[in-house]
């Protein structure tokens, strides 16, 4: 398991490879979208092109949970997410930047007895390779489900919880949003570790093929993984939306 | 032996036990679905691949917990 640089403030402690992992990603996302949109074309470019079809596709993804008007409403929700966590997951498998460290560093949380542990640290990582952005994106959705269907009808949002089924929906509640997020990370953190353990533990001309293979697998799992939580995450939003809950 | 490697292993096996049965059951209708309606390929291929995605995440979170066991992380 590789190091990562903490830094404690304000008695929390924070992981600087995610936030530098998560902003790198955001800035992606930012900019590409940006280059893309600055200097539109009735003939798009490449880039214009690729962008659209990203719009489309996340069109489609709207479209599965809500009706066509709602759908556009929500459209720009499912394409930040989409692109967001596509970006994120791709990061780790893509560039692992990682430092030699051979003193103890106690302001960025590496000591001693973690040296002796292993010499790498890690200053970039997928953001989503880590239960803590993921728990905090579902908590986020499911927060705003949850505000979505009060504001629909305080009764019949009560109601739902108090029929004889009632103890389950509660429990569902809280379970929607654990297995969203572990979904997301578990996947994205056995990849990232599995590509860690091939590259540090035994000879490369034996583990530099199945890694390769891997590193393949993982660009696909990150790509279907980031959809099904973009399509999950708008199927949460339009069940408490719906009349008939 | 340390009783956390043997628990992380019994996971991530029983985890690709499971794995194989959820993925072998829905692949195999797969198949039978383009021999039946060849034209139906790419429809069945998005479909496929989502309910692939959802079948593999209790493994993969089975599998990530256990090598946070193996590591001695928890």
């Amino acid at each position: 398991m590789e190091l990562t640089p903490k830094v404690t403030f304000l008695g929390l402690t924070f992981d600087l490879a995610v936030i530098f992992g998560s902003l790198l990603s955001a800035a992606i996302v930012l900019i590409v979208t940006i280059l893309a949109t600055r200097g539109r074309k009735m003939r798009p470019g490449k880039l214009q092109n690729l962008v659209e079809m990203v719009i489309d596709f996340s069109r489609g993804i709207a479209r599965m949970s809500y009706d066509d008007r709602t759908a556009e409403k929500y459209l720009g929700f499912t394409f930040s997410l989409f692109l967001f966590i596509l970006i994120a997951n791709q990061l780790g498998v893509i560039m692992m930047v990682s430092a030699e460290a051979h003193h103890a560093i106690p302001s960025l949380g590496i000591t001693e007895e973690l040296l002796k542990q292993s010499h790498e640290i890690s200053w970039l990582k997928s953001p989503t390779a880590d239960l803590n952005v993921t728990i905090s994106m579902a908590v986020a959705v499911a927060l705003f489900a949850n505000y979505m269907g009060l504001r629909k009808s305080v009764k019949g949002y009560f109601k739902h919880f108090l029929s004889p089924l009632g103890v389950l929906h509660v429990i569902e509640e809280f379970s929607k949003p654990a297995t969203h997020a572990m979904r997301l990370w578990a996947n994205i953190f056995a990849g990232e570790v599995l590509i860690v353990i091939m590259l540090t533990k035994g000879p490369i001309y034996l583990t530099g093929l199945p890694m390769l293979a891997w590193m393949g697998f993982s660009v696909f799992v990150g790509a279907i993984q980031a959809y099904i939580f973009t399509v999950l995450a708008n199927v949460y939003i339009a069940q408490k939306m719906s009349s008939d809950h | 032996m340390d009783l956390n490697i043997l628990a992380g292993a019994i996971m991530i096996a029983f985890a690709a036990l499971g794995a194989a049965i959820g993925n072998s059951n829905l692949f195999a209708k797969y198949i039978e679905g383009i021999a039946r309606q060849p034209e139906s390929q790419s429809k069945l291929f998005g479909q496929t691949m989502i309910l692939f995605g959802l079948i593999e995440a209790l493994p993969i979170i089975g599998v990530a917990l256990g090598i946070l066991l193996l590591f001695g992380v928890i």
